[in-house]
């Protein structure tokens, strides 16, 4: 039977990332728990909930963002204390929000990610997994890509950690002692990972919730390391944030997602590979950055969730909202009736001061004395995803006010879909031309989130520096501004797959391209940066990546320094045989020469010696799936063949 | 945005799937309700839950004991029902197809009438209308009305604009008698008292429902997802959305709206959702009527698949109140929700305006990419642009700001979706922007203007907001005095008005450079001719000192479209107009 729970709302705060809240365990005396979170702002606060109204326990000073918040395992002697990371530090925080410790990391980035076991501390920041033990650091492990989440478990017979990491390139590796131990692809693109409490802390075993929106197990079978999704993704959004929930029910893993859905799957503690079964569903409207069971109203488990603009609220049994039953901490009608007072007044104070302040900063518009109006900019994340299987690139926003509307423009004429609940309208066209895309997305009332599908119509239209697409965003309320999203569509945006560079010792056929000529690492970056989505390595003295195609598996990879690059293409597929294109065979010995087009003027890394000829690398393959693919590749660099 | 949901009262499957828009209720013994509805191209069914058994053509249905299948030989296009035999309280079943409409009853199973409708049959409606004491059965078609009494003996015909999508009768004028409310495919709503259309209210796409409302108040949806409501001719409000409204009812005291997509909303006084609630599959009617034999109405939702869903027509929300008393109820947590909504954008205003005055505060410092000067103004004009044929939207900084972007924003007049943008490359910015506007139809425009502004290289700009209205003819420009072109179509009529008033009209519904203004006071005859910006035809005006009005235009419609506004300017009920060659060469030429 599914569960009936309702929503109560508890308190405020500024915009929250994943993962910065978190319920602090039972005490001794009391039942009811307390709960910490950290916001934009570098606010951490501690909050225990009494009568439905929030009691702050301790509340930091505004400072750097706080990215993540950990408490202490139980299983070490730290029990009780609360961690919160911001910026590249980590600061730690007793019971009675007293500073213990604050250490000031050497890691490049922002801390995403951290977990805390026993006297070690794992941070991931960027695409480094750093470990400290006795706040000392042990090792950092240069991963292919973006680190997203980490969780750790002892090692049996010794005093090693064993570090699970999910990394943005759709794999999950385990780390131990510094080195790769075991490494496995889940197609899924997992985002987070809990460990369920029932596990003996040396079994390899977690679950995951992926960017496709489903869920499933990641465990470790001695030699391998497996994964099995449990749950599809469903159309729902992708998994923000998981979190358990204990009741006397059983075991739930609970589940945030970026579309605002909140869910509640109960899970079979002796089998864990069995399929967890849905009970229940909440929609929020926002996207959920933490959710958590706790007894935090009432002396009985309720589930705790914090939403990206801030919201904290319950979502609690209704017979206990409704009053039905006799409860120890009974919340009666005067209690209620008391807070909504209260809250009113306090809405009527803020409404009288920001109509002085509306008033004074409209005054400002009509004095002779012109001033600056400078707002501060809107709080709004977005992110770019690699091109799918359709040629789409999607773009997510969320914002921490609610929107209005979206104003898309591009000089090229794009493909576009969105949201079905937003109205897209295209307009029709500046000039005769009719070469650009101008469409309008008008938002239900209260969105916060949107996402967007952009494909490039023509092939041949596809520009050598990649198509650059501008939204702006135009929030509901006041203060009127609207603020401008650049994206960039890279020209080959199908090579979003990272990949180790152990895969250039494959015995398998190859392009290459040699460049050389009078430019620096800088600019091969920035050129690079136009033509193949996501992160670059930093320049450095020395550069090397690989990607890989997301639906042909073809191999990419860029080795840079100054004066010199090697750009290399494989032209079979990763997996030999795989079913990517089947009957594909090795189709480059011909015609390389067709789709050579002379890009020069376009070239930003051109140098005065160099002959530059393009070469569309689609042309390599005569294979027709290919083409139709969408894959729009073209490398505009002099190419060499060799084995 | 937070709305709670609503639980049913009843819940029956039909086990038949259901044409969308084909279903009505009604009493064929007198007292008990069936429904009824058409479940694929020629098969009516009849769900009747009482157990009166129906006999005759009717057979019972294999899929479900309560239903009775009826079978035409034709596609059944509408339903209605209505007590239109005189002296006998049973409800008589309308079927319309493409090109009959048959009267049956369905409780002596015999037919009352057949009749042919050579125009076609798109809606029918039963009601009492104007001063014809029994009920009338009216039949919309492609481009007439006509009504027929219980015998099948026509009562009217009349001509309508467009294609009818919808009907209602309804007492507009509160004389007591009830005039025709007509939704037309052409974008019009249309009121027919007495064979005369007394007003058209000009709306902005097909209007798909029509539902009475209060003695002065109906409900409309339109074909483009708007509905909203009239109160005596005036719009109160409207709302858009994705979705088509299947039909509009009147529940409680909330506008009840069932949309394509099987959502229902309750929607209160000015349009704001109250609760809402989703059925399994799309919706294919709602109605009002009492099928629980409660004494009361319930709102009855049928889905396509053949599921029926009974609401209660007031919300039951007695028992909440009683234990709110002492248990705060979910309402009430709606309301705190609300309340924290509230108080969360006003922070974020309040922060907005702080982190700026904070700014203000270090002049220094180098330009933000959000900033701008506090007194930057917007200017909007528009201008006719006969070398383009359009209309010149034209909008402006009054300082070295520029116009980023500015979106438009109104209903009927883009070939493309609800808006016209202009984005200018980053080379060409400029503090003024031109944005070209062809409003194809002659009706008062609501157009709705988002300029961003800022600098070139801003990455934050400040929204200004305004909103135009488009007069009805704007798309007519005074011509040049040395044009002078020989028009022979015209309407001719005559007029007891000063000549003064005329010239208020034309202010009002032209858009002039400068306003038209009489020589002196003595002026008897007054001449003004424009041109349309669309074709650059021809538009003159005479007005003699007799009363004799002139309209020279080779456009019927345009002809009759300024009869219309004219008469309802003047206030004239009647008018007596001539024309020359116009209506032949619009019929003929």
């Amino acid at each position: 039977m599914d569960y009936d729970l309702t929503r109560i709302d508890y308190a405020l705060c500024g915009i929250t990332y994943p993962d910065a809240l978190k319920i602090l365990p039972v005490s001794e005396q009391k039942s009811q728990q307390k709960f910490v979170i950290g916001d934009k702002n570098g606010i951490l606060q501690c909050m225990s909930i009494k009568d439905e109204e929030p009691v702050i326990h301790f509340k930091t000073l505004p400072g750097k963002s706080i990215t993540s918040v950990q408490l202490a395992s139980s299983s070490g002697n730290n029990v009780d204390k609360i961690f919160a990371a911001s910026g590249n530090e980590v600061k730690g925080y007793t019971r009675k929000g007293k500073v213990f410790l604050s250490i000031e990391t050497s890691v490049a980035e922002t801390i995403t990610s951290m977990c805390v076991f026993g006297s070690d501390l794992v941070l991931c920041s960027g695409r480094t997994v750093t470990f400290y033990r006795e706040l000392q650091e042990v090792y950092c492990y240069l991963c292919d890509d973006r680190v997203l989440d980490a969780v750790a478990f002892a090692t049996p017979n010794n005093n090693r950690v064993r570090l699970l990491v999910l990394i943005a390139n759709k794999e999950a590796v385990i780390i131990e002692n510094g080195s790769l131990y075991k490494r496995t692809y889940i197609a899924a693109g997992p985002t987070r990972i809990t460990v369920p409490s029932c596990l003996h802390s040396t079994e390899v075993c977690a679950f995951y919730g992926g960017a496709d929106g489903s869920i499933g197990l990641i465990f470790y079978e001695d030699p391998d390391l497996l994964n099995k999704c449990l749950v599809e993704g469903c159309g729902l959004g992708s998994v923000m944030c998981v979190g358990w929930f204990y009741t006397g029910a059983g075991t739930h893993l609970a589940v945030g997602r970026h579309d605002g859905s909140i869910q509640l799957y109960q899970i079979n503690t002796d089998n864990l590979k069995e399929k967890p079964r849905l009970k229940f569903t909440y929609f929020s409207g926002e996207p959920v950055t933490s959710v958590y069971g706790g007894c935090i109203g009432t002396d009985e488990p309720e589930l705790l969730v914090a939403t990206f603009s801030g919201r904290i609220f319950g979502l609690r049994p209704r017979r206990l909202v409704s009053g039905n039953v006799p409860i120890s901490n009974i919340k009666n009608g005067d209690a209620f009736v008391l807070r909504r007072s209260k809250l009113e007044t306090e809405i009527a104070r803020l409404e009288k001061q920001t109509a002085s302040e509306r008033d004074k900063y409209q005054r400002n518009t009509r004095s002779i004395f012109p001033g600056i109006s400078a707002p501060p900019l809107l709080d709004i994340q977005f992110e770019l995803s690699g091109a799918t299987s359709n040629g789409w690139q999607e773009v997510k926003i969320i914002c921490a006010v609610s929107l209005d509307m979206l104003f898309i423009y591009c000089q090229n004429k794009l493909e576009i879909q969105t949201d079905s609940a937003a109205v897209l309208s295209l307009c029709s066209a500046q000039d005769t031309e009719d070469t650009e895309l101008l469409a309008t997305i008008r938002c239900q009332a209260g969105t916060r989130r949107l996402w967007l599908r952009m494909r490039t119509l023509s092939l041949s239209e596809t520009k050598l520096e990649g198509t650059r697409v501008f939204i702006y965003v135009l929030p509901a309320g006041a203060p009127r501004v609207a603020r401008i999203i650049k994206l960039h569509l890279p020209t080959l945006p199908h090579y979003s797959k990272y990949e180790s560079l152990e895969v250039e010792n494959q015995n398998s056929s190859w392009c290459e391209v040699r460049v050389s000529g009078g430019f620096s690492v800088a600019e091969m970056t920035a050129w690079l940066a136009e033509a193949i989505p996501g992160e670059l390595p930093r320049p450095a003295s020395n550069v090397a990546l690989a990607r890989s195609h997301t639906i042909l598996g073809t191999l990419l990879i860029c080795r840079y320094q100054q004066i010199w690059s090697h750009i290399w293409q494989m032209v079979e597929p990763l997996i030999p045989g795989s079913p990517a294109i089947p009957g594909s065979g090795s189709g480059y010995g011909n015609g390389g020469a067709r789709g050579v087009k002379n890009l020069r003027k376009r070239f930003r890394c051109q140098t005065r010696r160099l002959d530059l000829a393009t070469y569309n690398a689609r042309t390599l393959r005569t294979d027709e799936k290919v083409s139709r693919a969408g894959s729009s590749e073209q490398v505009a660099l002099e190419y060499h063949r060799f084995i | 945005m937070q709305a709670s949901t609503v639980q049913p009262v009843f819940k029956l499957e039909l086990n038949h799937k259901v044409t969308p828009g084909i279903v009505t209720i009604a009493k064929y013994d007198g007292t008990h309700s069936c429904l009824t509805a058409s479940a694929g191209y020629d098969k009516i069914i009849i769900h009747h839950p009482h157990g009166a058994i129906i006999s005759g053509r009717a057979q019972r249905s294999q899929a479900h004991g309560e239903v009775s299948e009826l079978n035409l030989s034709q596609a059944v296009i509408a339903l209605a029902a209505g007590a239109i035999k005189p002296d006998c309280p049973r409800d008589m079943l309308l079927i319309g197809s493409p090109t009959q409409i048959l009267a049956y009853d369905v409780h002596d199973n015999s037919d009352l009438f057949f009749k042919e409708a050579p125009d076609g049959v798109n809606v029918i409606t039963v009601g009492h209308f104007g001063k014809h004491n029994e009920r009338l059965v009216i039949v919309g078609g492609n481009s007439s009305v006509m009504a027929l009494n219980w015998q099948g003996v026509e009562q009217f015909w009349n001509v309508v604009g467009g294609k009818v999508c919808s009907m209602v009768t309804f007492d507009f004028d509160k004389d007591g008698e009830n005039e025709l409310l007509i939704g037309c495919e052409d974008s019009y709503i249309r009121v027919l008292k007495n064979n005369q259309f007394i007003i058209e209210l000009a709306e902005t796409g097909p209007v798909i429902c029509l539902s009475l409302i209060s003695d002065v108040r109906f409900a409309y949806g339109l074909a483009n997802g708007t509905i909203g409501i009239y109160e005596e001719g005036i719009r109160l409000w409207r709302v858009k959305s994705k979705q088509n409204s299947i039909s509009l009812e009147w529940s409680g005291e909330n506008l009840a709206c069932c949309w394509a997509n099987g959502r229902i909303d309750w929607r209160d006084g000015t349009g704001r959702v109250l609760r809402r609630v989703q059925m399994r599959s799309h919706a294919a009617a709602m109605l009002l009527a009492d099928y629980r034999s409660v004494g009361a109405s319930d709102l009855i939702c049928v889905s396509d698949k053949g599921e029926v869903l009974g609401y209660p027509n007031t919300p039951e929300n007695v028992s909440l109140t009683a234990t709110s008393k002492r248990f705060p109820s979910e309402e009430d947590r709606v309301a705190i929700t609300e309340l924290l909504n509230k108080k969360q954008a006003l922070l974020v205003e309040l922060q907005h305006y702080e982190a700026n005055s904070s700014s203000l505060t270090n002049k220094d410092m180098e330009r933000p990419s959000t900033a701008m000067p506090t007194n930057t103004r917007l200017q909007v004009a528009i201008a006719a642009d006969s070398e383009e044929k359009c209309l010149q939207l034209v909008v402006s900084t009054n300082n070295e700001t520029i116009v980023r972007t500015a979106l438009v924003l109104a209903e009927g007049i883009f070939d493309s979706g609800e808006t016209l943008a202009r984005h200018p490359q980053q080379t060409q910015l400029k503090s003024i922007m031109y944005i070209p506007l062809k409003p194809p139809r002659d009706v008062p425009v609501d157009v709705h203007i988002k300029a961003l502004v800022g600098y070139a290289d801003s990455e934050q700009f400040h929204i200004f907001e305004i909103t135009k209205q488009l007069p009805r003819f704007s798309m007519y420009t005074i011509a040049p005095s040395r044009m002078k072109t020989q028009i022979a179509s015209h309407v001719t009529f005559r007029i007891t008005e000063r000549v003064q008033r005329i010239c208020i009209w034309i202010n009002q519904n032209f858009l002039l450079d400068q306003e038209v203004e009489l020589e002196n006071e003595d002026t008897k005859d007054f001449n003004i001719s424009f041109i349309c910006l669309r074709d650059m035809s021809r538009l003159e005006m005479e007005y003699s000192g007799d009363g004799q009005v002139k309209f020279k235009t080779p456009d019927i419609r345009l002809a009759g479209d300024l009869i219309q506004s004219l008469a309802v300017y003047l206030n004239l009920t009647d008018l007596q107009v001539h024309n020359q060659p116009l209506l032949y060469n619009y019929l003929f030429g």
